[in-house]
Parts: C-alpha cells; sequence; structure tokens
C-alpha cells in the first residue's frame, strides 16, 4: 500500500466518491471480487486522498468494534443454559 | 419460523452433541448480540434463554454441517421482534419504513464525510464507539454487529434478517454512515475539529 509520503500526488477529490464508498465497503465485507480488490486498492487508493483516507477510517472503526464491542456471557448463564437442556429430555 | 430444510430425526445423543459442539461454541456472540439489541443485562439473559431453549426444542429443524451460527442468530432476531421489541425501553419507537426512507434521501449521502479522523478514533480508548452504536436504531445497529463484530456475509445476513440482499447493502450502508456521523460528534467534543 501507498505510504504517507506519496499523499501530495494524490488528488484531493473524488468524482465518484459515493460510489467508491459502496466498493469499500464491499471490499472490507469481504464481498468484491478480486479484480475490484486489485482495481480499487492498488490503483485507485495510490491517487485519491479522499478515498485513501476513508480506507484507513473505515479501517480503524472495523478495528474499534471489534475490540471494544464484543463481550462474553457471564459464565452462570451458560450454566444455567445448560441445565435448562439437560431438564428439556 | 425456521428455515424450509428437511426435518431431521436426530437422537438423544446427537441432539446432545450439536447442542454442545455447535451451539454452545457461539454463546459469547449470542450474548452481545441479545444484549445490544435490549439494552438490558435481565432481558438480554432472559431472551438468550428463550433462544436456545428454541434451539433445543426445534434442533430437527437444524441441518447439520449448515451454518449453525447464523440459524441461531436468526431465532435470537425473531424472539427479539416477537417478544421483547413492544416493551423494550428503547426510545425511538419509529417505523422503519419510514426511517429507511428518510435515510434513503440524498441528505444523508451528502454529508457522508463526516469530519472524522482516524486520530480522533485512536483517542476513542472509553466506551465512545460501544455507546455510537448502542445510539443506532435497533436495525442499523444490528446490521452492524452482524456484518462487523460477526462478520456473516451479505447473503447470511439477508437470511438472518428476511430480507433482500441490496436491502441489506444499503442499510448497512447508511448504519456506517450514521455511526461516523455519532462518532463525529464524539470527536468534536474531544476537541478535534473540521479545520485541524
Amino acid at each position: 500500500m501507498s505510504n504517507l509520503d506519496q499523499s501530495h500526488m494524490k488528488k484531493e477529490n473524488c468524482a465518484n466518491q459515493q460510489e467508491c464508498m459502496q466498493m469499500l465497503q464491499s471490499i472490507l465485507d469481504g464481498e468484491a471480487t478480486s479484480e475490484q480488490k486489485e482495481h480499487f486498492l492498488k490503483h485507485h487508493l495510490e491517487e485519491c486522498m479522499p478515498c485513501y483516507k476513508n480506507y484507513h477510517l473505515e479501517l480503524k472503526i472495523r478495528e474499534l468494534l471489534k475490540t471494544k464491542c464484543t463481550g462474553g456471557c457471564p459464565s452462570e448463564l451458560a450454566n444455567t443454559i445448560k441445565n435448562q437442556i439437560n431438564n428439556e429430555r | 419460523m425456521i428455515e424450509e430444510t428437511p426435518r431431521q430425526h436426530y437422537t438423544d445423543t446427537q441432539k446432545d452433541s450439536i447442542f454442545h459442539g455447535e451451539f454452545m461454541p457461539h454463546i459469547n456472540s449470542m450474548y452481545n448480540f441479545a444484549y445490544r439489541l435490549t439494552m438490558d443485562s435481565d432481558d438480554a439473559k432472559d431472551l438468550l434463554q428463550d433462544t436456545y431453549l428454541k434451539a433445543y426444542r426445534f434442533i430437527d429443524s437444524f441441518q447439520q454441517g449448515t451454518n449453525a451460527k447464523a440459524w441461531l442468530f436468526r431465532i435470537l432476531k425473531n424472539s427479539f421482534i416477537n417478544d421483547y421489541r413492544k416493551k423494550s425501553k428503547e426510545p425511538s419507537k419509529v417505523d422503519y419504513q419510514e426511517v429507511e426512507s428518510f435515510y434513503n434521501s440524498e441528505e444523508v449521502d451528502r454529508q457522508i464525510t463526516p469530519d472524522l479522523r482516524v486520530e480522533a478514533l485512536q483517542d476513542m480508548i472509553g466506551d465512545e464507539i460501544s455507546d455510537a452504536l448502542n445510539s443506532l436504531d435497533v436495525d442499523f445497529k444490528t446490521v452492524i454487529i452482524l456484518a462487523d463484530l460477526e462478520e456473516f456475509k451479505y447473503d447470511e445476513m439477508a437470511k438472518i434478517l428476511d430480507i433482500p440482499i441490496g436491502t441489506v447493502r444499503s442499510r448497512l450502508h447508511r448504519a456506517r454512515n450514521l455511526l461516523k456521523e455519532k462518532l463525529g460528534e464524539y470527536a468534536k467534543k474531544m476537541g478535534y475539529n473540521k479545520s485541524a
């Protein structure tokens, strides 16, 4: 991927921001084809500053969601459920 | 309630092995989903118990080798809608169609790039992201949980939610914009602003 030193070479505006955002999300959701990924990540991001920034923003949000918004089931509740099922039989 | 798969006839031993081997391993994700839907630990507990009990009672409708996690999430989501949503303490009682048509309007798309920067997110070390997620209307919160926390694919989400894949895609897109908007508000409060 590109590094920040190249950022001055990138376009400041994206002509297709809405479509790019949809593509970016498809890629991060694992729903894009390898051609789409190749084009977007290897070519478009190299030349488009808003998309480059959005890409890193989206990655960071996903990382935060995964680390801050997941939690475990209290073990007491898990045991209650297991016992409930044993009684069901 | 459950997929039109051919009914299985499991023995008690098979039922136990499916329950403990395929259903119980998802209990942490299921609890998190239940808690974020109900926003109340007692309700989450009841919802989770109901869901696992239903899963066991309807186990013959589950086909081994298919996605147990998606099957369980679908039961939980349906139980929530049928039994909890009405009495949920959530303030937003807006009809979803209304919300969806509002958020499908161009207004929302125009303001899609909130003044949110990675640097601001890096400083959100407390409950900001969790609070932002919880603040979303339940339908938007749900798609983010399914996609970003649980990494379900669009087609699996479509089955869990009983909506077309196109709707999954657009709802997810709106949900993420709303989440970013919320995070942008927090960033502003933390002193990050547009021109920084």
